[in-house]
């Protein structure tokens, strides 16, 4: 079941709408983390069901963030979602060959947001039947 | 979500949004100090100080802007500023800057700031769904100067020119060939450049420079590209014109300008070569000896910077949030978007705005979503307009009966944004198509005769409505018979096509052109009285006369006399449609070559 959501995101601006987005209308457990090396440490603990990266941080990018995350045990598996601009089909496979699910666009609508992630969530649960 | 909850979320969202706008213009400020060294340089200045360090800040500054604009409501906002973040990156790597880039980045920083005065103004109450429309199309509020409808038009008209591109760039081998092809494009109003190609690579790398700097809409390669046949035998020769090619594409890639469309013009009508064309990216290819009516086609449709009108979508959903989120994503996308949450009232909404395509919901309180599809089915009038279906149903046999009461499609909530913008652009294209090829003319594109007739139906019920003027021409050319008995057949569809086109070019988007007959076309335009209506025709008379429609053996000249008839003075369509005819009669009888205005007295029997 999703209900625990680690987003790393360094921009203040879509941390406060996102996290308002998924607790408020997603009803989902969220934590902010503002740096790749922020969710390093944080992942283990929280044990998230989903993380949601952005793909343009300052200090380590989405795609690094990922690389690492994938050597902690714990998040071997976790399904990973990219946040970033419009972006095109040959991009997203990229991304997808990086590891990622899927990728959500840059600037989401806050109301749907929750929807796009249940929806990410459902198709990656038919996939792995055991979820 | 309960109502409760709901309410207080959206106040949550309007006190983030707030605190948003507070900080948009301390962010812009900052924005416009690390760019202040392109800003504040002279217009000419080649070589502007711009760190790339610099521009990474500016560029990380302005993909937030793009990446949460939309978000918090601010739409086009976010959309300048995408704008921005794409004209940082294509600075490429070094530390300064020429005068085109410091241009472009000026003239971005001018709309961010005039969409920053127009939210702080409160002008922003909504998210924006519609893309603004570069062309005015509307009429005027009945407050603008009432009475002097000149002023109005010109208010309105767009001057096509002033927005096309119409410089060309043609590189050929044949200079004779090349000589004659320019020549005839240019009589259609494009401004071209040759380029002569002499098999050496110094004269690629000339065009080439030419191509960066002068930025034609369009790049027309005359060679004899056949591998077998080729007049030179400079195999190298022929892989530098493909490549060419290829290297102009590579250039275009990164800018913010679209990919520069590639025409040939080639002997060679082998697939070998075609696909070799393809390949390089040609847009078009076209054999000798060549129609140069159908590159014209070509040119125009290529170069046409016009936004075509959006297509529109009406969203059928009794739950306002999802139906606004569905205008958000289909706005953005560049569709234009009506939102109906009573199922009841998609009638009017239908007749009002005309959609493209529908977009509606399955589960609806009042009806289903397929016993309205049904219904509208049953009306003649909506039998052919798409309708895609939006549902939490997964039941592939639930789906299946959905598009057998009359759906097209059937797309599954939750749905990810870029399919939805997807399907219902497809659809909505393909609507558009097939509705054209019904109240179009094959030759000119302009409106076939019934649908003429129709429309001036249309046309005076508005202006009944507005109680705005309206003026029908009726137009025809002078001695066609004799163009195509001296001529031929194929030189009188010539000038019929040119005869179009000027008229398409000169006239404005609301004025309506159709073809009413063999040589006759009718127009109407709105909100435009006699006298105007005659000055406006009688410029375009002028101008199709001095047009030469160059045919094999020698040029000549064409004139067309027409007649003018208006509303209010003629109260109906029956009435006005007369009297336009007797005054275009009236033209011919009187040497021909001229625009008469009714003198008959429009009043009913």
């Amino acid at each position: 079941m999703l209900q625990r959501i680690l987003m790393v995101e360094d921009e203040p601006d879509i941390q406060e709408v996102a996290q308002l987005a998924l607790e408020a209308v997603g009803g989902f457990t969220v934590k902010i983390c503002s740096s790749g090396h922020e969710a390093l440490e944080a992942a283990p603990d929280f044990a998230p069901d989903l993380i949601l990266l952005d793909v343009m941080m300052s200090e380590m990018d989405g795609p690094t963030t990922l690389e690492h995350l994938r050597r902690l045990p714990s998040c071997v598996q976790t399904p990973v979602v990219f946040m970033t601009a419009k972006v095109q089909a040959h991009e997203v496979a990229r991304y997808q060959e990086m590891g990622a699910l899927e990728v959500i666009s840059k600037p989401f609508d806050p109301m749907t947001l929750s929807d796009q992630v249940r929806g990410v969530w459902m198709r990656y649960s038919d996939g792995h039947s055991a979820a | 979500m309960t109502p409760s909850s709901n309410g207080a979320l959206q106040a949550q969202l309007q006190t983030l949004r707030t605190t948003y706008a507070t900080r948009l213009p301390e962010k812009i400020a900052r924005l416009r100090e690390i760019c202040r060294a392109a800003l504040e340089a002279e217009a000419d200045e080649n070589e502007i100080a711009l760190t790339h360090e610099a521009r990474d800040k500016a560029h990380r500054l302005s993909h937030n802007l793009a990446g949460s604009g939309a978000t918090y409501g601010y739409a086009a906002l976010g959309s300048i500023a995408r704008r921005l973040e794409l004209a940082l990156l294509e600075c490429g790597g070094e530390d300064r800057i020429d005068a085109r880039q410091a241009t472009r980045l000026r003239a971005l920083f001018e709309e961010l700031e005039n969409e920053l005065a127009r939210i702080a103004s409160g002008a922003n109450g909504k998210t924006e769904t519609v893309p603004a429309p570069r062309v005015l199309a509307a009429v005027p509020p009945q407050d603008a100067v009432a009475g002097n409808d000149s002023w109005r038009r010109a208010l309105q008209d767009n001057s096509h020119d002033d927005h096309d591109n119409r410089l060309i760039f043609l590189a050929s081998t044949d200079a004779e060939l090349g000589k004659e092809v320019a020549q005839q494009i240019g009589y259609f109003g494009y401004d071209v450049r040759s380029f002569a190609l002499d098999e050496t690579s110094a004269s690629i790398e000339q065009l080439c420079r030419a191509l960066i700097r002068d930025e034609p809409a369009a790049l027309l390669i005359s060679e004899s590209l056949c591998r077998e046949e080729a007049p030179s035998q400079n195999k190298d020769f022929h892989h530098g014109v493909l490549d060419l090619a290829r290297r102009v594409r590579e250039m275009r890639r990164g800018s913010t300008s679209p990919t520069l469309p590639i025409v040939f013009m080639s002997y060679c009508t082998d697939m070998k070569t075609r696909l070799e064309a393809v390949r390089a990216g040609g847009t078009a290819y076209f054999t000798h000896p060549i129609e140069i009516a159908e590159v014209i086609d070509k040119l125009d449709a290529l170069t046409a910077q016009e936004i075509p009108e959006p297509y529109r979508v009406l969203i059928v959903d009794d739950e306002p949030e999802l139906s606004d989120f569905f205008s958000l994503t289909l706005g953005e996308a560049g569709l234009s978007t009506r939102v109906v949450n009573d199922p009841l009232q998609i009638i009017t909404a239908l007749n009002d705005y005309r959609p493209d395509l529908i977009l509606m919901d399955v589960y609806m309180p009042t009806c289903s979503g397929l016993e309205l599809a049904t219904a509208l089915r049953q009306q003649e009038d909506y039998v052919g307009i798409p309708i895609v279906f939006l549902s939490a149903e997964t039941d592939v046999a639930k789906q299946m009966a959905a598009i057998g009461t009359g759906g097209d499609d059937f797309l599954t909530k939750p749905i990810r944004p870029d399919h939805l913008v997807a399907s219902v652009r497809a659809r909505a294209q393909r609507s558009r198509a097939v509705r054209s090829f019904m109240v179009r003319d094959s030759l000119t594109g302009l409106l076939n005769h019934t649908t003429t007739k129709e429309q001036i139906e249309i046309e005076i019920s508005r202006a009944v409505r507005t109680k705005t003027p309206l003026s029908l021409v009726m137009l025809d050319i002078d001695h066609f018979k004799s163009v195509n008995d001296t001529h031929g057949h194929l030189a009188g569809d010539r000038v019929i096509k040119n005869l179009s086109r000027l008229l398409q070019q000169r006239l404005r988007k609301t004025d309506i052109i159709g073809r009413y007959g063999g040589e006759e076309f009718a127009v109407l335009l709105p909100d435009t009285g006699a006298e105007t209506a005659q000055r406006v025709i009688d410029e375009i008379r002028r101008g199709f006369s001095h047009i030469h429609h160059g045919a094999v053996v020698g040029e000549f000249y064409v004139t067309f006399s027409a007649g003018i008839a208006s509303f209010p003075e003629c109260s109906n369509a029956a009435l006005l449609s007369g009297a336009a005819d007797k005054a275009l009669y009236e033209a011919k009888r009187a040497g021909r070559d001229r625009v008469v205005i009714s003198s008959t007295m429009c009043v009913e029997a």
